[in-house]
């Protein structure tokens, strides 16, 4: 997984124009809890969601088999993330469109970690992506640094924005 | 290793027949590629060059070799002097110690699981394959560490030995004289590659969800390993917690080499020769103080760290990485490797709370795998001959 704050920092401090003083950002302190057992749902959604486990294994569940980066085969089992948008509200399928299609999806870790991906990538009509709020890994529950929740994006080539620890997905519409 | 050429005499009738009656590892017939790897879920098989297929009787031929101090021009060094079992194939030195007592310059890789190694060495992007790079203890002279020579008694030895003849003749079948550095090298290569560590408590944690395989402890520091604000997963991930790996499925891969902070001298050269990493190869400013990543596997058996073993504690790393960098101030090496221009930006310094700093060092230590350092398919075939 690749990710990157400190490049931004990096790329704001090489930003300050020569001579003035900037106080540096102190240095970040990192949490050794494992991720909570909930993913939030929330944003310009008309149902915010708090899902535990017992509530995705209910829901409509499906597999995908991504290769990792030493092209070992991996089995993620979990729920499609366009059914737990859907049920929360995002405008998706006949709604997506005008400005629905300036939505994005802000998934976050529990350590922080954040990515963004676009709602037209996941609907059928536009992306297809079938992205996964993955609960197992290989037939056995995520867990550690890993779990309990993790999105995946079976045909991304890099493994950056298959987010572990996840903990909030955020909808957010740009244009209402 | 193998005692006075007196002594030899009667060793070999002791020997003799349990080298006749070789088992080959549970691999069956000596035919090409017949090795059986038996690696566990979560790790590739490994990338082998397809001009020497693993096989049983390479490989056992490779630990003969590898254990013999006839290896070296005056008998007192084998491959295993500067890597040892019990220390996860690395000596325990900051720096090497060739066989005539000439220092190298950097400390000792680890040899375990460097089988899925996409470069080898510390800071040499092209040195690729392990056939290739047994040349170098073996005959280089910058510095000597073997000291073989080319035409000296080194292949007269082994042809004439007959544990030799038996091994060889099983190694390679079939060749009119199998007698040759080629094939010395292939042999080491295979059984270099036979080194798996993939049995560590952590292993059985994580690949095997035994929860009482490790700490709670070992638990909230892999949490913390694997945190964004550390990083350390960016450098040391994937199976083998390094970036540099490949395997049967992916054997191309760029290696991206790091400058991690440790020195910043004044003038051309910021860290000290001839240690400059890969711009030794490169000649490209921006390579100097680039050096591989190691394996994390064993970690906690191979101190001292870094390429010049110049930091003897796993705490003593954290420290390191925890500042962004080491500040040296006064002798010379007086520098703030903080400010190493070609510094890896993932070295941004980071808090650690003391609970921190044991619940990492815990699961470091969780990556020490003990059935490696003790399992007799690695171990020297001569002991009782030292």
């Amino acid at each position: 997984m690749s990710q990157h704050p400190s490049f931004l920092r990096f790329a704001l401090l090489a930003a300050v124009p020569a001579g003035l003083v900037l106080a540096q950002a102190p240095p970040p302190q990192a949490s050794q809890s494992a991720a909570a057992a909930t993913i939030a749902v929330k944003g310009d959604v008309s149902t915010p969601l708090a899902l535990k486990a017992e509530d995705l294994a209910k829901m409509p569940r499906e597999t995908v088999s991504v290769e990792d980066q030493d092209g070992t085969k991996i089995e993620y089992e979990g729920v499609p993330l366009r059914e737990i948008l859907k049920r929360a509200g995002a405008p998706l399928g006949n709604q997506l469109r005008g400005k629905a299609l300036a939505s994005y999806v802000l998934a976050q870790a529990h350590d922080g970690y954040e990515v963004v991906f676009a709602l037209g990538e996941l609907d059928p009509a536009f992306g297809n992506e079938q992205i996964l709020v993955a609960d197992k890994r290989d037939g056995k529950p995520l867990f550690g640094y890993q779990g309990p929740f993790r999105l995946v994006f079976p045909h991304d080539k890099a493994e950056a924005r298959s987010v572990r620890m996840l903990e909030t997905l955020e909808v957010v519409r740009l244009l209402k | 290793m193998w005692g006075t050429y007196r002594t030899r005499g009667l060793i070999l009738a002791v020997l003799l027949p349990a080298v006749l009656s070789l088992k080959t590892s549970g691999a069956g017939p000596d035919a090409a590629g017949d090795y059986q790897w038996n690696l566990p879920k979560g790790f590739p098989k490994p990338y082998v060059p397809a001009d020497n297929p693993m096989t049983a009787a390479k490989v056992e031929l490779g630990r003969y070799l590898f254990y013999n101090s006839r290896m070296s021009a005056n008998g007192k060094a084998s491959c295993a002097t500067c890597h040892k079992q019990e220390l996860a194939f690395t000596d325990g030195r900051a720096v090497g110690l060739g066989a005539t007592g000439e220092l190298h310059s950097r400390s000792a890789m680890s040899l375990v699981n460097v089988a899925w190694s996409a470069t080898l060495t510390w800071s040499n992007p092209e040195m690729k394959t392990l056939e290739k790079q047994a040349l170098v203890p073996m005959f280089g002279d910058h510095p000597v560490e073997l000291g073989l020579r080319e035409g000296d008694n080194f292949l007269p030895m082994l042809r004439s030995d007959p544990e030799y003849r038996v091994l060889f003749e099983r190694a390679f079948p079939g060749e009119a004289d199998p007698f040759t550095i080629a094939n010395v090298t292939k042999a080491i290569a295979s059984f270099e590659r036979s080194i798996v560590s993939a049995r560590s408590p952590y292993d059985r944690y994580h690949y095997d969800r035994d929860d009482n395989a490790v700490s709670d402890s070992a638990k909230r520091g892999e949490i913390l390993f694997f945190n964004q604000h550390l990083h350390c997963f960016r450098c040391h991930g994937g199976f083998n917690f390094t970036d540099a790996t490949v395997s049967e499925r992916n054997p191309d891969r760029q290696v991206e080499f790091h400058n991690t902070g440790l020195y910043n001298l004044p003038g051309l050269l910021s860290y000290p020769s001839p240690n400059v990493g890969i711009y030794e190869y490169t000649k490209s400013r921006e390579d100097i103080g680039k050096f591989k990543v190691p394996t994390l596997r064993n970690i906690a058996l191979t101190a001292p760290y870094m390429h010049d073993g110049s930091i003897p504690t796993l705490e003593g790393v954290l420290n390191h990485y925890a500042a962004g960098g080491r500040a040296i101030a006064s002798g010379p090496y007086a520098g703030n490797g903080r400010d190493n221009p070609n510094k890896d930006p993932l070295i941004g310094g980071f808090v650690l709370s003391p609970q921190d700093r044991e619940d990492l060092i815990e699961f470091l230590q969780s990556l020490t795998d003990d059935m490696t350092i003790h399992d007799p398919r690695f171990a020297d075939p001569w002991p009782q001959k030292n």
